[in-house]
């Protein structure tokens, strides 16, 4: 009996990190997200990811810059332990690995476009969308939580659920991207700022 | 006719000649066992950004190695940003295809990289036969009926694939320290592909 106590106490107190939200503390966030999101002319931020291998002993932790500018310009530059920077600019994908530069029309290719508009709303946290996912959301200890799960079957064949954490002014500040087999791919953004000028030139190769 | 033949009989007896022997290896008494120390460590996550070109495309990922228990590997592929590309469990004498993206689950390439990833991580290696220049050994093994041959003499440096004497594919290991070669190379000779790796943890 004691034992049983102390679980019910133990799962009781695990369970309070990540509690779900009501319909109106739901709805609010999504208000202040997207109101946040529409507004958002540019981001420039540096971030850490994390990739999670069930079988490794740690993770992979790479860094680096992200630039983002409406409506759809985006680069990821990979600064450490690598050398590498991904640019997607008008239906191509630019990329220059350790100086080696090279492109991709990704004009008919539906995936890359769905992964394209997946990427800036992701980094903007729009991706309220009931008829792409299943959306739940919880209170967590740092902000709030949301899961968004692709119903596109060939998309969750690639992520199953998206895990985005909102600080208090509803800015994204960590994408989770957990695969079908639970690895995941954890980006974490700091010193994010939002809505100054960035140059055009970051976005070319 | 006569003149044909023993041109035949000449040229079969030049491409029989073993690959060592093409160059100038002498047979020398063989060592038995051969150890390949570069993926043996289970206790170390083994992490490299990756190269591919293929004829003239090139391609990049991060390669990812891991040794579960004796003789059970895990080898990933999976793109800058983290997705998975490829995901295969090497165990014993058991292969098995965890994950691969559609576009590359073909026979052909599947086999290939399989062939080359067995011989990175195949650690205990029976001997067949061993050669010597004087100053460096060749030990000859065999990998799924393949002939390899094993360069260097107490630190491995390049293994070769050699079928009728010639050149298939060459593994290079450089800036080797602690068991840990820094840069590998995996180079086909009848099909243009190249994996570059460099160890990036």
């Amino acid at each position: 009996m004691r034992n049983l106590i102390f679980i019910l106490f133990f799962v009781a107190f695990s369970m309070q990190g990540q509690t779900k939200m009501t319909a109106k503390e739901a709805s609010d966030l999504k208000l202040k997200v997207k109101t946040l999101a529409k507004d958002v002319q540019s981001i420039s931020s540096d971030f850490t990811q994390y990739k999670h291998l069930d079988f490794l002993d740690n993770d992979i932790k790479s860094t680096g810059k992200l630039a983002f500018k409406a409506p759809d310009l985006v680069k990821w530059e990979y600064v450490t332990p690598f050398k590498y920077a991904i640019i997607f600019k008008e239906n191509k994908i630019y990329i220059n690995d350790e100086g080696n530069k090279s492109d991709i029309d990704i004009g008919r290719n539906k995936l890359f476009k769905q992964l394209n508009s997946l990427i800036i709303s992701s980094v903007k946290g729009d991706m309220f969308d009931d008829e792409k996912f299943t959306i739940d959301y919880f209170k967590s200890d740092n902000g709030s939580l949301v899961h968004f799960s692709p119903k596109d079957e060939k998309l969750a064949k690639y992520i199953k659920t998206f895990h985005i954490v909102f600080n208090e002014t509803a800015d994204v500040v960590e994408v989770k991207m957990i695969e079908s087999s639970d690895d995941y791919t954890k980006i974490v953004f700091n010193n994010k700022v939002l809505n100054q000028p960035i140059d055009e030139a970051v976005f070319n190769n | 006719m006569k003149r044909f033949l023993i041109i035949s009989i000449c040229f079969l007896f030049v491409a029989c000649v073993s690959y060592p022997k093409k160059h100038n290896f002498e047979e020398i008494e063989t060592q038995s066992i051969l150890q390949n120390p570069y993926f043996s460590d289970a206790n170390k996550d083994y992490v490299y950004k990756a190269t591919i070109t293929v004829y003239d495309k090139v391609f990049g990922g991060i390669f990812i190695v891991k040794k579960i228990e004796t003789d059970h590997h895990r080898v990933v592929f999976t793109t800058e940003m983290g997705n998975k590309i490829l995901d295969f469990s090497f165990n014993k004498n058991d292969f098995q295809i965890n994950y691969i993206l559609e576009a590359l689950n073909k026979k052909l390439l599947i086999n290939l990289l399989k062939k080359d990833f067995e011989v990175l991580i195949t650690e205990h290696l029976n001997v067949r036969t061993s050669f010597s220049n004087h100053t460096e050994t060749v030990n000859q093994t065999l990998i799924d009926k393949d002939d390899y041959f094993y360069f260097g003499d107490l630190i491995i440096n390049k293994i070769v694939r050699a079928n009728h004497g010639k050149e298939k594919v060459v593994f290079t290991f450089s800036e080797i320290n602690d068991n840990i070669a820094q840069q590998i190379q995996i180079q086909h000779l009848n099909i243009k592909f190249k994996m570059l790796l460099k160890s990036i943890n």
